[in-house]
């Protein structure tokens, strides 16, 4: 009887100390998210005062900024850790939230767009770095890995797939460093092309959501370059993860039919199992929101939330950006990486070039 | 970025009354529609940026 009542008491204390072990990396990317906000508001006020001529820089990049400072010099201190790694949760909450600020007829006219776009940079994405793979002699299962995380969403596409066709964790290490690096890359060099480019707000959102591949710098890199540009790439990226599943699939079935992985059995719940249900709860927002469930300054409270969500996401991403720790990944699959990137960033930027020039934007 | 390698056993745990083993995708839908129902209740009237 003792045995049971101990057992049962550590199944309850073991999930609240882990919420709790997450506590100090919370605060701490709250600290550099709202230090990056007051940074904003400050440093632009002091440099006018003062007649300086200083770029307007967004809490986005200053809260990115703060976090790569500190993951690049003194580290992150194991404390801090678990609470860190929340920040994909707080940006699948934020995403969630935002789909307040979208109407369903938006969703349907630039998710229909998108998802003509999407299906065109998967494919074509999935082959070139199938090809660049082959061209490199890397590992098959590693070129895979690659290649599902440059075409659907990452970090995650990678973590997923590597399950589906039992790659190795090296592999898997290998392709997640190189999308991060590349990632972190996008991150800055986007927006100096949008800019240069005079790309409108719908335009370029619409080439971050397609051109990074994972969720949070593509959300980053959207919103240094404008709210509204940070909106529709949060929209065209959800489309692109909710592909996951069917790439996923369509890998786990090629390597099984090489006897090198397990045969998927009930694929209707292989699907439901990969697909990203903060897509599901994006879609739910939405669509109350378009029956007017909320008033308008409920939305307008329910947006805030979402910028604040995000707020703890940017820090994140400076966090867990070590590059020291990424140099340690070895050279060619961040070569192969990187080529793979820069070719799909200037095939989306024709696709969306292209789309503007068909719909006038 | 979506998909949990934890996603799986969701249904599983739900049924098995292990409702904190849900995925952190499951978990992040559940915080915002909470929040939204907090919202729409009137507990959080003004939230400021």
């Amino acid at each position: 009887m003792a045995d049971v009542i101990t057992v049962t008491q550590v199944q309850l204390v073991q999930p609240v100390f882990r919420y709790l072990r997450a506590i100090p990396g919370v605060l701490l990317l709250f600290a550099i998210g709202y230090a990056g906000k007051l940074l904003e508001q400050n440093v632009g006020a002091y440099a006018k005062a003062h007649y300086w001529t200083f770029p307007n820089i967004e809490y986005v990049l200053w809260a990115i900024l703060l976090g790569l400072a500190i993951s690049n010099t003194v580290g992150v201190p194991e404390i801090f850790r678990s609470g860190v790694a929340t920040y994909e949760f707080w940006l699948k909450a934020g995403i969630v939230l935002l789909g307040a600020r979208f109407l369903l007829g938006d969703i349907l006219k630039l998710g229909g767009v998108s998802l003509v776009l999407v299906a065109i940079e998967i494919t074509g994405s999935l082959a070139f770095m199938t090809f660049l793979g082959r061209a490199f002699k890397l590992k098959p299962k590693l070129t895979s890995l690659l290649a599902v995380g440059s075409a659907v969403c990452g970090v995650s596409a990678i973590i997923a797939t590597k399950g589906a066709i039992e790659a190795d964790d090296e592999d898997s290490s290998f392709s997640i460093a190189a999308i991060l690096a590349l990632g972190a890359f996008a991150l800055f060099t986007f927006p100096v092309i949008g800019h240069f480019l005079h790309l409108s707000d719908k335009a370029y959102g619409l080439w971050a959501g397609l051109g990074v591949d994972n969720t949070a710098e593509a959300t980053a890199a959207g919103a240094l370059y404008s709210d509204a540009a940070g909106k529709l790439a949060v929209l065209v990226k959800s489309t692109r993860n909710a592909m996951i599943g069917f790439v996923v699939l369509a890998y786990a079935i090629y390597w099984a039919s090489k006897g090198k992985a397990q045969a998927v059995g009930n694929k209707a719940a292989f699907l439901w199992q990969k697909f990203p249900k903060f897509v599901l709860g994006f879609l739910l927002i939405s669509v109350l929101a378009t029956y007017k469930f909320f008033t308008k300054d409920q939305v307008g409270t329910l947006a805030n939330l979402s910028r604040w969500a995000f707020l703890l996401t940017f820090a994140g991403v400076g966090l867990r950006t070590n590059f020291q720790e990424m140099r340690k990944q070895g050279l060619r699959p961040f070569a192969v990486g990187a080529i793979g990137e820069v070719v799909i960033a200037g095939f989306t930027l024709g696709l969306v070039y292209g789309a503007s020039k068909i719909f006038g934007w | 970025m979506s998909a949990d390698p934890n996603a799986s056993g969701s249904m599983t745990a739900v049924r098995n009354g292990q409702w904190w083993k849900l995925s952190l995708d499951s978990w992040a839908v559940v915080l915002a529609l909470l929040a939204a129902l907090l919202v729409r209740a009137g507990v959080f009237k003004h939230i400021p940026w």
